[in-house]
């Protein structure tokens, strides 16, 4: 053992070896390096394992190339995170089950993770962790240990990561419209688990609160006009939905965090779905209405075929969508003003006439 | 300046009429507390009225029940005027007349100094004539559209479903035309022209001061009490 203590002793010690390694002209980089080819001089052996207090057995294997390829690899030494090795090694025996020694072990992220792991005590799957589910996942599950990817640059990895308790959800995902182009495409436009539920602040899906703010989160791209340019997916569906009866209904109600009936609110995802939401352009013109038709029925029993038309699917009207409601409109934004213009004048020309005297 | 009967009151309003009117501010008063805000839910005064209603269901709740009560009035008021005049006990002094357009352009006249005077009006001047089928045709749209709004899937089965949001744009606008036209002419036309000022107080007593009914009215004036 060549490193000792914590974090900050690290750090101490590695910018004494950049400056030494400077002052010596070699690479800097080579100084961690030999301390974790230390630790893999033993670890390397895929058969070394341990035996818990619970009889199971745990691997204690790390690849090396695995390691080394990970965002890590290149920053870390083992003794970062394993600091409790780095004198009386080995003692992973205490441990009951490896569920608890991963418990004790994933805390070591908040030294530097801080932030985002406060986040995640704020998530239902903390309060899962902390109910004693041995299920709930902490950074490690989500992430891995010695194969840890920077999550902004390998999206797909994050739902697949989902995918490991989420299985059935993560399938209508992968066959979405989001989905599929995601998974099978690479888009990086579309979302991921984690751009709608959030990476480590995940909240509780399926509440009241959850439903009525979820227009915000499909709102946050289906808002912008160069994402959505791409794919000639209007930008209006946003406000046209907060501008109807559903979207103000959601809104107010969200504001009032009244005890209303959740059933009345209608939220983008009542009519596109959560994770299997499918492009309705795909299947045609007569198709799509027939789908609008049952979407509205889901909730409207006794709506008939026609009751779609109801609404301006998502278009501000104009002549050519909705064009009975366009001149409805036009109608009043001439007849308004004259109107009270005309009124107006007739009021000061009495005035004046009076002020003026008989 | 007073003339005789300065101080002499006769009845001008029935107890319906006066009824009708009362009933008419408080309705028409509810339904623009409880539909302005709907018609502009993300301003922050209009959440704040919401709120202190109870939240939107409690508003939309309220909004039906005083829109359901004023078409009640609504037709309660055709149906006695309808009957008033085919029992010939009331006269049909709303109806519209070529003389009313006339008057309105002989006033406008007066007003710009090309006439001496200003016309003489009957039992109701044109101003109150305009006003009252300004708000018969308004009623009967607001009525309609808040109906085909109220039950959205019973009229999408016998009409067109486009005419659902016509009906909102519809009603939205004619709620607000008909709020402009009470404040700019109702109120201020009626109430607060200096010959009134600051308020014409008949509709609600029922009563009028002779010489104003001679000087607003003078062809109903002639009728009731005799010519000069």
């Amino acid at each position: 053992m060549t490193r000792r203590g914590g974090a900050t002793t690290g750090g101490i010690a590695v910018t004494l070896a950049l400056a030494v390694g400077l002052l010596a002209g070699i690479s800097a980089a080579q100084q961690p390096a030999e301390s974790v080819a230390q630790c893999l001089g033993c670890h390397d052996d895929p058969q070394l394992s341990l035996t818990l207090k619970d009889g199971s057995v745990m691997s204690l294997y790390v690849d090396p190339r695995e390691f080394a390829r990970s965002v890590h690899g290149s920053q870390l030494v083992c003794t970062d995170c394993h600091a409790q090795y780095a004198q009386d090694h080995p003692s992973g025996a205490t441990f009951p089950t490896k569920r608890a020694y991963v418990i004790a072990a994933y805390e070591t992220c908040k030294k530097c993770h801080f932030d985002t792991y406060t986040r995640t005590l704020e998530s239902v799957h903390y309060e899962l962790v902390k109910g004693g589910l041995d299920s709930a996942p902490v950074c490690t599950n989500c992430h891995g240990a010695h194969n840890i990817q920077n999550p902004h640059e390998k999206r797909a990895m994050v739902s697949r990561s989902c995918a490991t308790c989420h299985q059935a959800v993560y399938e209508r995902y992968a066959r979405s419209v989001h989905g599929k182009a995601l998974v099978e495409e690479g888009n990086q436009d579309v979302p991921a688990c984690a751009d709608c539920h959030t990476h480590h602040q995940i909240e509780q899906p399926g509440t009241k609160r959850f439903r009525l703010g979820s227009p915000e989160i499909c709102i946050r791209c289906h808002a912008d006009e160069r994402r959505m340019a791409k794919y000639s997916i209007s930008t209006t569906v946003a406000q046209t939905y907060l501008s109807d009866f559903h979207g103000v209904t959601a809104s107010l109600t969200r504001a009032a965090a009244s005890a209303a009936s959740q059933r009345v609110v209608v939220t983008c995802v009542d009519c596109h779905g959560a994770h299997d939401m499918a492009s309705p352009r795909l299947k045609g013109q007569a198709a799509m209405k027939a789908t609008v038709a049952a979407t509205c029925a889901k909730c409207h029993a006794d709506a008939s075929p026609d009751f779609p038309a109801a609404w301006l699917s998502h278009y501000e009207p104009s002549l050519r969508h909705a064009p009975l409601v366009f001149l409805v409109g036009l109608f009043y934004k001439i007849f308004i003003p004259f109107v009270v213009i005309g009124l107006v004048l007739h009021l000061l020309l009495h005035l004046y006439r009076v002020s003026a005297g008989r | 300046m007073r003339e005789a009967g300065a101080t002499e009151y006769v009845v001008r309003f029935s107890f319906w009429a006066r009824f009708q009117h009362a009933t008419v501010i408080l309705l028409f008063g509810a339904l623009l507390v409880t539909g302005m805000p709907q018609k502009w839910p993300y301003l922050d005064a209009s959440r704040w009225v919401i709120d202190s209603l109870g939240g939107i269901f409690a508003v939309r709740w309220l909004h039906r029940a005083a829109g359901i009560a004023l078409s009640g009035l609504f037709a309660a008021h055709l149906a006695g005027a309808v009957t008033g005049v085919v029992t010939r006990r009331s006269q049909p002094s709303m109806l519209l007349a070529r003389k009313d357009f006339r008057d309105a352009v002989d006033n406008l006249r007066y007003y710009v100094g090309r006439a001496e005077t200003p016309p003489r009006f009957g039992r109701f001047d044109y101003r109150q004539k305009f006003e009252y089928w300004g708000l018969i045709f308004g009623a009967a749209i607001m009525a309609l559209s808040g109906f085909i709004l109220y039950f959205p899937i019973f009229f999408s089965r016998v009409l067109p479903a486009e005419l659902i949001p016509a009906a909102k744009v519809m009603h939205s606008n004619e709620a607000l035309l008909a709020f402009l036209i009470v404040l700019i002419w109702h109120m201020a036309g009626a109430h607060l022209t200096p010959e009134s000022f600051p308020m014409d107080t008949s509709i609600f007593t029922g009563k009028i001061r002779k010489d104003k009914l001679r000087r607003e009215h003078a062809l109903e004036y002639d009728e009731r009490f005799g010519g000069q």
